[in-house]
């Protein structure tokens, strides 16, 4: 009970810094204008897949019968996750790091709190503020989507956000490992970056090397789980994943905080 | 929160902590009893900082142990966290919070139940004088104010132990009045060790003081003693007219009295004289100098108490650790 009222105090504490500080609303705003950019630009620009499509009837090119609504999520919903990759380092480079440049880690690590309750807290506190910024995106779908015909399931979109929450979740759990391990926000977030890069790499590596390596390694692939789930493909396996990256990450953080504590030379 | 034990008492025996080859305190020992004030008096870089930060669980040490209310600080950190309040050298404070918000949020973490918090923290806005910045943003206090917001989270809780370190840095004179008084009318229900470097702080607050220097102990005793010990007692000077010789005669035969000079009378009036006494240790002969004095139809013009003060013990103490250390090298 106790460390659920830790991990409360832990959560309120992040949440109330999010919207208290002028840094996460410009990061906010950052992402809103990008991603209503995205939206109207995939979707109603001359290149975009309403033009396309259209084109293509005019031509009369022979083509399968496109579900336009679906198509669009897909393709959205994968530019969504790209611009994530790029802002969630930056949501997660201060989750620690802050706490080190200010002395609060002292202050935490002496009082009756586990290192698991803070970074549990720590963990909710950045995702909820992420779903913030993507639960508006699901308005903007609903009232461009509510119009198509035939109507789109309201599952997909729903699956695909999240696809995206989760792994939200899995990187901002890394991040916030790599976070606990200085106290300079810039190295934090460059090493976040570091680490998406090469987890993007992943993907590439593994189809190049194939054989049951391959497969193993495509298997952990965060992108290749996002977009199944995107798609519509709801696998355990992918749930399976993504919590354990996030349970990982959650991990890492608490033993390198109490590594701080337990170096005896 | 947590009721009074009867063991709040901090014992330390053998604390050392080694980076590589270097070690920044070593064979550290001493105890401070339960409702004590312990000073822990040393020059910046004596280890003062290492040994408080052991103390509160924030490093581990090298070899050792610190027991806090009997309890190990390596092995049973967390009821060791339930019983102390700690001011780290700099105070941890989350700059975009209000005073009472970040107050309140340290009590939460540190157990106060729901009921007793808001009480708790008015109390505690109150006896370090910051209730009318209770709601300004941390970043926006000044030094001294953000030093006491440290003090105020140290105690917000009401822990048996209170661990403070360099509680004064950064407060003007009159802050640090208030501050002294605080820590003062804590001592009985709470057992405090604080660091510091100021000497008056010591000497003024503190029940016993540990000095240490250069990771070491140097000695563990009251102020009182180590003053005496090192001057040999008290003393007095006496600006008086007339004949000097005769009143050190009958000053010389005072119960307490060890020795009456007659120093030289530079910068005083022609007819005046400086006499200068030293008293045996734990002797108290004021009253009889200034009858003796008066009874003998002279003139006392200044009558003064000259003692070692605790710059002199710790200079003395302290150089003289260098000099035995320099020698040997």
């Amino acid at each position: 009970m106790i460390i659920f009222n830790n991990i409360i105090a832990i959560f309120r504490k992040e949440l109330q810094g999010y919207f208290t500080s002028p840094f996460a609303y410009v990061v906010m705003g950052i992402f809103w204008l990008l991603s209503g950019f995205f939206f109207v630009a995939i979707l109603m620009s001359p290149e975009g897949i309403i033009n396309q499509i259209a084109q293509r009837d005019q031509l009369g090119v022979p083509t399968p019968p496109v579900d336009v609504a679906y198509e669009f999520l897909r393709f959205f919903l994968g530019v969504m996750g790209s611009l994530a990759m790029f802002v969630l380092p930056i949501l997660s480079m201060g989750l620690y790091a802050d706490e080190r440049k200010w002395g609060t880690l002292e202050l935490l690590a002496t009082s009756p709190i586990t290192n698991w309750a803070v970074a549990v807290g720590k963990l909710l506190g950045v995702m909820t503020f992420f779903s913030a910024m993507i639960v508006p995106l699901l308005g903007l779908e609903a009232i461009a989507l509510g119009a198509a015909d035939p109507s789109i399931l309201v599952t997909v979109p729903l699956l695909g956000h999240l696809g995206l929450f989760l792994m939200a979740g899995a990187i901002l759990s890394l991040g916030m490992f790599i976070s606990s391990l200085t106290d300079k926000t810039i190295v934090a977030a460059i090493l976040t970056f570091a680490l998406i890069f090469s987890l993007s790499l992943m993907e590439l590596v593994a189809k190049s090397i194939g054989g049951n390596l391959g497969a193993a390694l495509e298997h952990l692939s965060l992108m290749k789980h996002y977009t199944n789930l995107v798609q519509g493909v709801f696998d355990t396996s992918s749930l399976v994943l993504f919590m354990s990256y996030i349970i990982l990450g959650i991990f890492l953080t608490a033993q390198s905080i109490e590594s701080l504590r337990f170096s005896r030379r | 929160m947590i009721s009074t034990e009867p063991n709040q008492s901090i014992e330390v025996d053998g604390l050392s902590k080694i980076y590589g080859t270097k070690s920044a305190i070593k064979d550290i020992s001493f105890t401070v009893q339960t409702g004590e004030i312990l000073g822990f008096l040393g020059p910046n870089g004596a280890g003062k900082t290492t040994t408080m930060r052991i103390l509160a669980g924030y490093l581990p040490a090298s070899t050792g142990t610190a027991r806090i209310a009997g309890y190990d600080v390596h092995s049973e950190s967390m009821e060791v966290r339930q019983r102390i309040g700690y001011l780290p050298e700099n105070p941890p404070l989350y700059p975009e919070m209000t005073v009472e918000g970040f107050l309140h949020f340290v009590a939460k973490i540190k157990g106060v139940s729901p009921g007793q918090r808001s009480s708790r923290v008015d109390e505690v806005l109150e006896r370090c004088n910051l209730t009318e910045y209770r709601q300004l943003q941390i970043r926006k206090l000044s030094k001294g104010m953000k030093q006491r917001v440290g003090i105020a989270q140290a105690i917000v809780h009401d822990p048996p132990v209170i661990i403070l370190d360099e509680p004064t840095i950064g407060l003007d004179p009159k802050q640090i009045i208030d501050v002294r008084n605080l820590i003062k009318s804590l001592a009985g229900q709470h057992t405090i060790i604080l660091s510091t470097h100021i000497l008056p702080e010591v000497s003024m607050t503190c029940d016993r003081v540990t000095i240490i220097n250069r990771g070491k102990v140097v000695t563990t005793n009251t102020p009182e003693t180590l003053m005496a010990e090192l001057a040999g007692g008290t003393g007095y000077e006496l600006e008086i007219d007339g004949n000097p010789i005769e009143i050190q005669k009958m000053l010389q035969i005072l119960p307490g009295i060890c020795l009456v000079e007659v120093a030289s009378n530079y910068g005083l009036p022609g007819d005046r004289s400086l006499l200068r006494l030293v008293c045996s240790p734990g002797a108290e002969p004021g009253r009889d100098i200034a009858a003796v004095v008066v009874g003998a139809n002279r003139g006392l013009y200044e009558m003064r108490r000259t003692r070692a003060s605790l710059e002199d013990v710790f200079l003395d103490l302290t150089t003289k650790e260098l000099d035995v250390t320099e020698n040997k090298e």
